[in-house]
């Protein structure tokens, strides 16, 4: 009877191992969540982005080393400090059959600036004054002043074809979309997943897979299963534990690379007890960021300095400072007469709670009372970016601008007058003021490397660790994932 | 029985709308959803215009009556993070939802009240213990927990069924029998006490001196009378499979209700939300007078409406 019964079982394995093996026209991707919206200008979160962005081209990309390089657009050129003029290339067509014109790049790029459409990107594009095609390829694009992330920022913009949305409407372009990138849309079942369609006449050649099949899998240990079983080719956003979960199968493997994206902490300069800039230091000394890597993040994550990633632009190397130090964390303390002090850190169920816990631990070590406040991430966000003396004292962040550029990222962060900045400081509002204002990237990296400096002794903020994607996938996929966390499927590989 | 049902309808109403009313100021007061709608790095006055753009910036008391206005109207709005009419959205999900319910109530009444019956018989004998223990299991085992294992095993270990998704009947197999089983125990409890109820009466004493058998008078006369609490109990759990199936849908990847509860909860997706609740509140209501006029139709003794 038992023999019988493992003879049924090991048919069904050999069965379904068998039918497991990779399809070698398709691939499957599990995703944590549906895209909200197809429309490219409407809704930019990592999902949304992993499948809409194979749908549409964009005006231009980077390369797998981070360098901005011609898509749609074939070359640009700086006419004067707020003029470009971009040449847009021939001989590429929407789904439809239409061809891409310089029309339909002037209007895409006027549709996202529109308030009406209520972009959540407005605010990366609204530097942008206006844009008009003076033939039928080449636009002209103006910003409102010189505006040195313009290019950085433009490499999120999607090209969608004017007569289309103008015919269909907003709405039912979201529901059918019509671009001109290597997929296009077969079905979308809401929840379930999105499955998309090569275009075998791509402009660019043909796409590597005949269909992609998005699924919609919230839960992490699922995903793995689904890796696991062959239900899934490739997976998104897996922890650092997963990943050494992944890594101890020999079917799988673990891609990842590290991101734009910078964990940092923020330290309240305006309010409580962290306004005196000793006790803002000693918080910076207390902090064991090797650890916190080895440790919690399993070695994906990467020691920075500064509150920017080495995959930004005005990244500078070795600012240096603000080292692991608890003596001198210690010594600051009573130097500010601030033993047992107590510090709030403002938290959300956004945040790891063992890194957050990890910190209170190491901040506790050297004479701080730390109280964590947990919230909701709308609360948060609220106390975050509104009074100063609600803000809390420290609290974790992950930020990233998706422009790779420091501008995104300590501008808003400490600049004063900024939601987010719980700090003042006229030299340091100088230099990211001067950074912003000249298209000069050797001037910017000066501007920068003082602001930097600012922040090192000043510590408003404390850079912790540069993020890293992680996804998992089958052994025989090739794909190089970026710092931009971009999924381009006409950049993956079935291993032959 | 018409005035009876006119009044059922009229709480029912009542019912809803205030349900949809502390929905209305819960979602509102717990944050600003408009902070979560744009990037991190939007300034001021963006996170003004989108605020704006929203009617964000109305005082609530006048939010509120828009939102009565479009619930006379049947109208849910328009979702603010996916740009479709949250019914659409709504929509799309319940058919999953039925079909999971509906097969999560087939195990726990198919399971539950077998089991029930089976300890009332025997109860005090010895094998009444490993049903009760596996009763017990079935209701305190975290479904997140029991959902993983049974991935494990049944989809990565054995390869029998779908580790998630829905593609076909076996999909739907492991999701059914996780949300299904916290409510087994309760159908055996239940059953198990209405069965001993009815075997201490008279009838069946008298049943048995007639020299029936057991299994006979039990099938002929104690099933029929012991099924009314287990009709109620039946009409409120249909309630529960479909509104707390969050966690099922959520480590089957079951596209549902309950995962799209827990979206558009995250994305602050109010209208959506409030769609939600609507649907599960109106399920509630519907299936407690679904249950109460079946009552009358299994006990002709019970009269609906007069006391």
């Amino acid at each position: 009877m038992f023999k019988r019964l493992a003879a049924i079982v090991m048919a069904l394995m050999v069965v379904t191992a068998a039918a497991a093996q990779p399809y070698r026209d398709s691939i499957t991707v599990d995703l944590p969540n549906d895209a909200a919206t197809l429309d490219p200008h409407l809704q930019w979160d990592t999902d949304s982005y992993a499948i809409y962005r194979n749908i549409f081209d964009n005006l231009v990309t980077r390369d797998v080393s981070g360098k901005i390089v011609p898509q749609i657009a074939e070359s640009w050129r700086q006419v004067d400090d707020t003029t470009l003029t971009f040449k847009i290339r021939t001989g590429v067509k929407f789904h439809d059959g239409s061809p891409l014109t310089a029309e339909d790049v002037a209007y895409s790029i006027r549709r996202i600036i529109d308030p009406a459409l209520r972009s959540p990107q407005l605010s990366q594009f609204d530097q942008i004054a206006s844009a008009e095609a003076t033939d039928a390829t080449t636009v002209l694009m103006k910003t409102k002043a010189p505006y040195p992330a313009l290019m950085a920022q433009l490499v999120k913009l999607s090209i969608v074809p004017k007569a289309v949305v103008e015919r269909v409407g907003a709405q039912a372009f979201n529901l059918q979309p019509v671009g001109s990138g290597p997929y296009k849309l077969r079905a979308w079942q809401r929840g379930v997943g999105v499955t998309l369609d090569a275009v075998p006449d791509y402009w660019r050649g043909r796409p590597p897979f005949d269909t992609a099949n998005f699924r919609v899998v919230p839960d992490v240990a699922t995903r793995i299963a689904d890796l696991q079983t062959g239900r899934a080719d490739i997976v998104r956003q897996l922890g650092p534990d997963e990943a050494v979960r992944i890594k101890s199968d020999a079917k799988l493997q673990v891609l990842a690379a590290p991101t734009e994206r910078i964990g940092y902490m923020f330290i309240n300069a305006v309010s409580g007890p962290t306004q005196d800039v000793r006790v803002r230091r000693a918080i910076a000394h207390a902090i064991d960021r090797k650890t916190l890597i080895e440790a919690l993040l399993q070695g994906y994550g990467k020691e920075v300095d500064v509150v920017l990633t080495p995959a930004n632009f005005g990244y500078i190397e070795g600012i240096g400072g603000n080292a692991f130090d608890p003596a001198r964390a210690k010594a600051l303390l009573r130097d500010a007469n601030a033993v047992n002090a107590q510090l709030s850190f403002l938290t959300s169920p956004a945040y790891d709670r063992r890194l957050v816990e990890a910190l209170q631990q190491m901040l506790q070590e050297v004479g701080f009372r730390v109280d964590i406040q947990t919230m909701d991430q709308p609360t948060f966000l609220r106390r975050r970016q509104g009074r100063p003396d609600e803000a809390g004292s420290i609290s974790l962040g992950r930020w990233s601008c998706a422009c790779q550029d420091a501008d995104g990222v300590i501008f808003p962060l400490f600049r004063s007058g900024s939601i987010w900045a719980k700090y003042s400081n006229a030299d340091f509002d100088k230099e990211v003021d001067a950074a912003r204002a000249t298209l000069d990237e050797a001037k910017r990296l000066t501007h920068y490397r003082r602001a930097f400096e600012i922040l090192r002794d000043e510590v408003p903020g404390l850079g912790l660790y540069q993020d890293f994607a992680i996804y998992g996938a089958r052994r025989e996929i090739r794909w190089q994932p970026t710092a931009n966390e971009a999924f381009f499927l006409f950049d993956m590989r079935w291993r032959p | 029985m018409p005035r009876y049902l006119l009044s059922r309808l009229l709480q029912a109403v009542l019912t809803t709308f205030g349900v949809m009313t502390i929905v209305f100021f819960v979602m509102r007061l717990s944050g600003d959803p408009v902070l979560l709608l744009v990037p991190e790095g939007a300034t001021r006055e963006h996170i003004e215009t989108v605020r704006r753009e929203l009617g964000f910036d109305q005082p609530i008391w006048r939010q509120y009556l828009t939102f009565l206005g479009g619930l006379l109207n049947l109208e849910l709005g328009v979702s603010v993070v996916q740009r479709v009419p949250a019914w659409d959205i709504l929509a799309s999900r319940i058919p999953y939802t039925l079909a999971l319910a509906g097969a999560a109530l087939v195990v726990a009444v198919g399971l539950g009240v077998p089991a029930g019956i089976a300890m009332a018989i025997w109860r005090g004998r010895w094998f009444e213990r490993p049903i009760a223990a596996l009763v017990v299991t079935g209701q305190s085992m975290p479904t997140f927990l029991s959902g993983i294992l049974m991935i494990m095993l049944f989809a990565v270990t054995l390869r029998w069924l779908p580790s998630s998704g829905v593609d076909g009947p076996a999909s739907v197999v492991m999701p059914a029998i996780a949300l299904g089983m916290l409510s087994m125990s309760t159908f055996a409890r239940m059953a198990r006490i209405a069965v001993v109820d009815e075997l201490g009466k008279d009838y069946v004493r008298a049943g048995l001196a007639r020299g029936l058998p057991l299994g006979k008078v039990v099938t002929r006369h104690v099933l029929r009378n012991a099924a009314i609490p287990v009709v109620t109990i039946a009409a409120l759990e249909t309630g529960n499979l479909l509104a707390g199936a969050i966690i099922v849908e959520t480590v089957f990847a079951w596209p549902g209700i309950g995962q799209l509860a827990i979206q558009a909860i995250q994305s602050r997706d109010f209208l959506v939300v409030q769609a939600i609740v609507l649907f599960v509140s109106l399920v509630y209501v519907a299936v407690n007078l679904a249950a109460d006029l079946l009552y009358a139709s299994i006990d002709p003794r019970i009269r609906l409406g007069k006391t």
